[in-house]
Formats: C-alpha cells, structure tokens, sequence
C-alpha cells in the first residue's frame, strides 16, 4: 500500500517534470512539488522579505502535516520514494549495525534547518543545497533527463531499421534533441552520496540530514495519529528493526513521534497486532519535542549566519551593479534574484532551447547553480515563456509571451575585429538573416554594407551569437548592457518608457536601399567571367567594374 | 474560356504523353498545334488551395509527376516558427493542396520535409503545416535536425561545392517537389525555390562564411533538381527576409513549373523587394543558376498560363 502511494507520487513527480516543456499549458502547476515544499517557501520568503504567492501553496502540506503528522516524507516525497526503491535494489541485505552517536546524528538535520533558515535571514539562499525536491529536481534535470534522452535516441536508432521495414514514417525519422547541462557530474556525485548513506542505515539523509524532514517534524508530533502499543507486545523488536526512521525507542512501546513518518511498517510486522496509531488529542509528550540541545541550535545559527555572511562579503557582491551574467528573460533584479532562486533547475529543464545552464563559479557561491542562458549553445526563443511558468519560487516570473519578448535579456555587440564582414570583407548576413527582433541592419562602410545592432531593437536572445559562423567565440554577444530586470510590473509598459521597439518597423530594410553611393564589392563583378552564355544572350545586365548602387544585397 | 483551354491543353498533353503523338490528332481541338508541348509555367490568382490545385492542373495534372505507389518528398519553407500571415513559411494550405494531389495520384508515401533553422517541434507547432497536412493519406509532416538523417553526395559540376550532405529521403526514387514561399532574403536578395533547396542540406553555414552563396546555391541545383516547384506567392515577404517580420505583400498568386530557374525567376518580378523592382536575371544566384544551364531565366520568353479561382 505505502510502496503503491510511494511510486504513484514518484510517478506524477516525474510525468509533471517530463511535461514542463514549452507547451505547458497555463492551468498546470507542473512544479507544484517544490511549490508546496514549506522549506523552499520560508527560504525564499525569508530571503526575498516578502510574501510569494507561489510559496503559500507550501501551507497546504504544513496544514496536513498538523492534521496527520510527517507522512509527507512516507507517502510523497520523491526523494524519500527513491532512497526506499534503491534500497531495496541495493542494500536489501546489507547488514547494518547500529551506527554510534546515533542521537547526535538525528541532530544534524535540526542544526542543518538552522542554519539554512539563518543565511537566509541574511538573504542569503542555501536551502537548495539541502532541500530533497529541489535535490530531486535537480538530479531529474541535470542527470536522469539527459541521460533518458540518450537513451530514447539509441533505442530509436537501434530500432530505425524496423520502423522503416514496417512503415512507420514518423518513427523511421524520429530524433529528439539531446539537452546538455553543465554540472551534471557534480549533481550525480551529491545524489549518489545520499544513496550510498543508505549502506549506513535506512533513509540516512531522511533520519539524519534532511532539513525539511527536520522543518515536518517540529509540527508533526501535533498530528492526531499517534503509535500505540498495546498489551499483547513481547517485546520482540520486530518493530524496532523494522522501523525505516528509527523513530522507536529502546522501550518499543515508546515512539519519538518527531521522527515517526506514519508509515506504519511497524504496525505490519508486529506478530501480535499490538500496534495501532488511532487517532488522539493529546499532547505531544515525553518523545514528542524535537531533538536539539541549545548549544546546538546556537552553534548552527550562528554557523547559518557565518555562511550567509561569507556568502556576501565577496566582490561578486560588489559587481552586482555591473551585471556580468545575463538571466533568464522576466529573472528579478539580480540581488532578488539570487535571494529568491531555489536552484532547482526545473527553468533549465524546461526551456525549448537547451539555453538555460546552471553556473558554475561564475557568480561565487551565491550563484550556484542559477541558470543564466547560454546563448552560443541556443537562444531564447521568442516562441516559449516556459521558465516563469514553472518557476516555484517566481525568481523568473511567469509572463505572457508578449511580456516576455518585452523583458530584455540584454543587448547584442558587434565584436568587429573578429566580424567576418567588418575585418575581412566577407559576405555574412547570419546575424540579421536570423535576428527574431530585425535588430540588425547594414550600413555602408568603406564599400560594403557592414552590420551594425540597432540596441533599441535588441531583445538580447542571443540567436545572432549562437548563429555566428566565426569559430571560437562568436562575432556579435550579448551582454547584461541593457537588460530589463523587474520586480514587478509590465516590461511592455517599460520598454515603452524606454522607447525601446521590439516589434520592429516592416519597413526598416528600405533604408538600405535608399542609402546609395556605396559599392558591393569587387568580387561580384568577376561573375561574368564563368558565364558561356548558351542563349546566345548579349546583354548582360551590368557593366563588369560597377554594380548599379542601391540595391539591396543578393540584387545585380 | 480560359477554363476551357486549360483543360483542352491538359487532356491534350495527358493523352499526349500517354498514347504518343498520333493521339494528338484525335484531341483535334482548334488553336492547339503546340499542344505537345505543356507550358512552362502556370500562374494562378485566387484562395490558396484553389489557386494550387488549379496551378497544379495547369501544368499537365499533378500525375504526370506522381505515379501510383511513388515516393514524393514535398519540401516547403517551414524553417520558421512563425504564423502563416507573416509569410516567412509556405501557406499550410499550399502544401497542403499538394500534398492531397499526390495521395489523389496514389503516392504511396508523402514526406513534407524540411530542415528548420528553429527547433523543429516549435516550427511545427506554429507554421501551421503539420495541422494542415493531418489526415491527408500517407502524408508525414517532418522537421529533421540530427545529422543522422542527412547523406553525402558528390556535386560533379561544382563550382564551390565539392560534395554536400542531403537528406536521405530525397534520393533513390522519392520524386521532389519544392513548394517555397516567395520571400525577401538579407544575404541573396530574394528566398524562392532555389534558395530553399538550402532547407535540404545540412552546412549551411559554410554558404554564409566558406563561399559565395550564390554560387553554392546554382551548384546545388546542379544535384537536386524537383520535378516541379510550386512556388506560394500567396503572401510575399517584399522586406524583413528570410525570416521576418518584415512587409507583407498579397499577390494572391500560386505558380507552377518544372524549370525552377523559370519559376522562380517569374516570381522575382510578382512583387517589388525592399521597395525595388527586379528581374531574375538581376538576382545573383538566378543568374548564376541560368548560366549553369539550369532553366530559363527570361520571363518574355516563357509560355505562361494565367488563370484565376
């Protein structure tokens, strides 16, 4: 029955992140595991110092974890779903004693919540680093989706020839984008840690480490059903072994409800059918105070506060006004921003383009793991407005596709040293032929129509740099120069004030053509040498030396 | 009475080509001595599926190009995710038309193929022809981006392309038909159907910053040749191409033909580019096309149909 519920729950967790692409459709919250995560949502809260709306979804779990105490980590979290199943896959005849300082371990998650909870006193987000939907997400986004796409793409490939034979078409030329990500060592690495701490003892990271477990369980012991165990017991300790918590005391008639999950494997293997967990008002009683000593709270705040702090005091603080990273289009102002991501990668997941990465470095450890997009590997296609949609935590927010194409990424610019055009007179037309915004025109320079980026135009998406033929790094880059970052209100209203026109001018190419007094250059001329003229034509429709001016490019 | 002789001139070239010339006497029509040979191209005004099927009549029925139980690779301009009315794709309805007419002539399987420069399920999902295409026999809608599907073909007569990769499906038997759409283009003046050969290919990059495009794109039409190019002047992109936004002009026109030289170069007088008037022989890769002996690039001297739906 709990295995049953357990993968139903990994089940719809892993078919809402497969359907956050850009085709979401509006009325499905495809990230409402991480939306009801109370965790995410007072860390995101706390640091962003205001109420998000997204957020209070997470009271709905806090209220049925009053009701019916810390089943949420039994029944529904994936992560827990998926330490029970590799469990089992892994570890089923594992023995494992019992670990020493075992009451000093339980601590840790208290200490771990703490200090999370402290940082972000300072605005200073580290949740993510802990939190086991957001863990799971990222593991989902950055290790399992890839890897299923190569997968689904060999299994394609082995089985083209069959689908040809049998005429399906469709299959025959099925092919499915495989998306990339940086991190995605790193993120298997953690993952795999908290799998093999199950070698030491069931659900080490739940027992021990998990800071929303830790969150629950400060409110679970006030749930209505509580274990009890009635006269029959023999003291076997059939409950006790089996308890995946080791939320049964020595005393098996005793139960520390804090880390009672509900499960009720407990109740399943008593041979005597002692246990029951009928439902009670009582108090929380002798085992139903959480676990932390003082000196450990203090030590863990303080230490929350210590991160936080080092977190901030870092001259990537002091270049935030400088914006050396571009963000996602609709990202908050980059000090909310960094306060309100929960890094959870489910705005990389789902971005049509595979833009979207998660940094590295780039932004200290404050910026671990936020994605910024990438526009030499893919745009940001003016067609998709997915990454607001399934933002949990609204640091990218949800906007209308007009909105969107109004929430400037930044502005392209034209490195002319390594411009195909500009420093080696080539005939290139990449950046304008692809530009969504018609942010690019020529204009003569020195006898050939150059291109220059018409910044009021640029939407900042990047299709020109990704585009660019230039090996290495491309001619023409976004930069954060211009972006619009806002914490609330329209972007079409703001471009407007900044009289910025992202729907440009039909008419804008006329210009060039109007500008007149230039030459194309010289090579076009030299056409007429291979043309034996077969018709017998005679006229040829230039003069070799002079291309009629005016006309716009690919025109004799 | 212009019905009347399209269709005399249609049944006089079927049974033309189907019985040989002694059967031509029978047809026996006044005015149509010439009738053995078809026109060089059709230019049809009128709503898009209409003006398609009749053009389609109108250069000899679409039978003489698909015969039961063929392969035919239709290959519009569904590069862009963008909506029909901004004319950077092919009309939906277009291809569409052709493609019902090759399912009509018995075409055993119907691949509409592109190679798109945006991702290929958003083109899909927004240019509209994969919707109109559902339903239609045989007929699979289908956006290829992974190398995987793409083979290496030799160019003999090449000036600047040696060898290139092609789309697998359009070589051994398939027969092709191109249905562009009539564009503006920042780099080769105008995007008509030779310029869309492009979308079968998988460099395109090295046309941009290795060679001259336009003579890339004449030897590309020296290896693939469509039987017939349908070219959707519907709509016509007169700035802001390839891929818009830019002026959008209605000529209403749908124009058929199998010398893609031809048709494109009829199409390069239908409306003015960036506010200029042009001939084909003023488009580079045109001209260089006509100069490979390719087709014909003189509108004045080809035999053109016109009617209207």
């Amino acid at each position: 029955m709990r295995k049953t519920i357990q993968a139903l729950s990994l089940l719809a967790f892993t078919a809402l992140f497969v359907l956050a692409t850009y085709r979401l459709p509006d009325w499905l919250p495809a990230d409402i595991y991480l939306r009801i995560d109370p965790l995410l949502g007072l860390n995101a809260v706390i640091a962003f110092r205001e109420v998000i709306g997204r957020a209070l979804w997470s009271l709905v779990l806090v209220g049925a974890t009053l009701a019916a105490g810390r089943f949420f980590c039994a029944y529904l979290c994936p992560l827990g779903a998926s330490l029970d199943f590799l469990d089992l896959l892994l570890f089923q005849k594992a023995i494992r004693p019992p670990l020493k300082g075992e009451r000093a371990l339980r601590r840790w998650k208290y200490a771990l919540l703490a200090a999370v909870l402290a940082a972000a006193l300072l605005g200073v987000s580290l949740a993510y680093l802990l939190d086991p939907i957001a863990l799971m997400t990222r593991f989902y986004t950055f290790v399992l989706y890839p890897l299923a796409v190569a997968l689904l793409n060999l299994l394609v490939d082995l089985l083209r020839p069959l689908f040809g034979g049998l005429g399906w078409v469709g299959l025959a030329h099925a092919g499915y984008p495989q998306p990339v990500y940086y991190m995605t060592g790193l993120t298997l690495a953690i993952f795999g840690a908290i799998v093999a701490l199950n070698r030491l003892a069931p659900r080490f990271w739940c027992r021990y480490l998990c800071p929303l477990g830790a969150l629950l369980s400060l409110i679970s012991p006030l749930g209505v059903f509580r274990r009890r165990v009635g006269e029959t017991c023999t003291r076997c300790m059939a409950c006790r072994k089996r308890c995946p918590m080791g939320a049964i005391g020595e005393d098996p008639l005793t139960t520390r409800s804090p880390e009672c999950i509900q499960c009720r494997d407990c109740a399943g293997v008593c041979p005597t059918g002692a246990v029951a967990f009928p439902p009670t008002l009582a108090g929380m009683g002798e085992y139903g105070r959480p676990d932390l000593s003082r000196r450990g709270f203090v030590a863990s705040v303080g230490g929350g506060l210590t991160m936080g702090f080092v977190a901030l005091r870092t001259p990537f603080v002091l270049l935030e006004g400088k914006r050396p990273l571009i963000r996602p289009p609709g990202a908050l102002p980059e000090a909310e921003f960094l306060r309100t991501c929960i890094r959870c990668g489910e705005c990389m997941k789902s971005c049509v383009t595979n833009t979207l990465q998660p940094c590295l470095w780039e932004w200290g450890l404050a910026g671990l793991w936020t994605p910024k997009p990438v526009p030499r590997l893919a745009a940001c296609e003016p067609n998709c407005n997915v990454c607001g949609k399934v933002c949990p935590t609204q640091a990218i927010r949800s906007l209308t596709l007009e909105e969107k194409n109004h929430a400037k990424l930044g502005t392209a610019i034209l490195r002319k040293e390594s411009c195909l055009v500009w420093s080696q007179n080539k005939q290139c037309l990449i950046c304008d032929e692809i530009c969504p915004y018609n942010a690019i025109v020529f204009r003569p320079v020195d006898g050939y129509r150059r291109p220059f980026v018409i910044a009021s135009r640029c939407n900042g998406c990047g299709y020109c740099e990704l585009r660019c033929p230039v090996k290495g790094e491309s001619a023409i880059v976004v930069i954060a120069d211009g972006e619009i970052r806002l914490k609330e209100g329209s972007y079409i209203a703001e471009a407007k004030r900044l009289q910025l026109e992202f729907k440009p001018d039909p008419g804008d190419d006329k210009f060039v053509v109007e500008e007149s007094g230039f030459q194309l250059k010289e090579r076009n001329n030299t056409e007429k040498a291979f043309s034996p003229d077969k018709q017998g034509e005679k006229a040829a429709p230039a003069a070799p030396g002079t291309i009629p001016s005016g006309k716009p490019k690919g025109f004799l | 009475m212009i019905d009347s002789k399209r269709d005399i001139s249609r049944r006089a070239f079927l049974k033309a080509t189907a019985a040989g010339a002694a059967v031509l006497g029978m047809a026996g029509a006044p005015g149509l001595a010439g009738a053995a040979e078809e026109v060089d191209l059709a230019v049809v005004s009128g709503e898009p599926a209409a003006a398609t099927r009749k053009a389609l009549e109108a250069v000899g029925g679409i039978s003489r190009f698909v015969r039961k139980g063929q392969r035919v690779v239709i290959k519009p301009n569904m590069s862009f995710a963008k909506s029909p009315d901004i004319a950077a794709t092919t009309h939906p309805q277009v291809v569409a038309a052709v493609a019902q007419a090759c399912a009509e002539a018995g075409a055993r399987e119907i691949l509409v193929l592109d190679h798109t420069l945006q991702r290929a399920e958003l083109c899909l999902d927004r240019n509209g022809i994969r919707d109109a295409c559902k339903g239609i026999p045989g007929t699979h809608v289908l956006a290829l981006q992974d190398r995987k599907f793409f083979q290496e073909i030799k160019v003999p007569k090449g000036k600047v392309l040696e060898r290139v990769e092609v789309l697998r499906d359009i070589l051994e038997d398939a027969v092709l038909i191109s249905v562009p759409v009539a564009k503006s283009h920042s780099t080769t003046g105008v995007s008509l159907g030779l310029k869309g050969l492009m979308g079968l290919i998988w460099d395109r990059e090295s046309f941009h910053s290795q060679f001259d495009i336009n003579q890339g794109i004449a030897d590309l039409a020296t290896v693939i040749k469509p039987r017939l190019t349908v070219l959707d002047a519907t709509r016509a992109l007169a700035s802001g191409g390839p891929g818009g936004p830019g002026e959008v002009k209605k000529p209403n026109l749908v124009v058929a033909g199998t010398d893609p030289v031809a048709v494109d170069s009829y199409g390069v007088g239908i409306v003015p580019w960036y506010g200029q008037s042009f001939k084909g022989r003023q488009v580079e890769h045109l001209l260089a096309a006509y100069q490979r002996g390719l087709g014909k690039i003189d509108v004045e001297k080809l035999r053109i149909y016109r009617g209207s739906v």
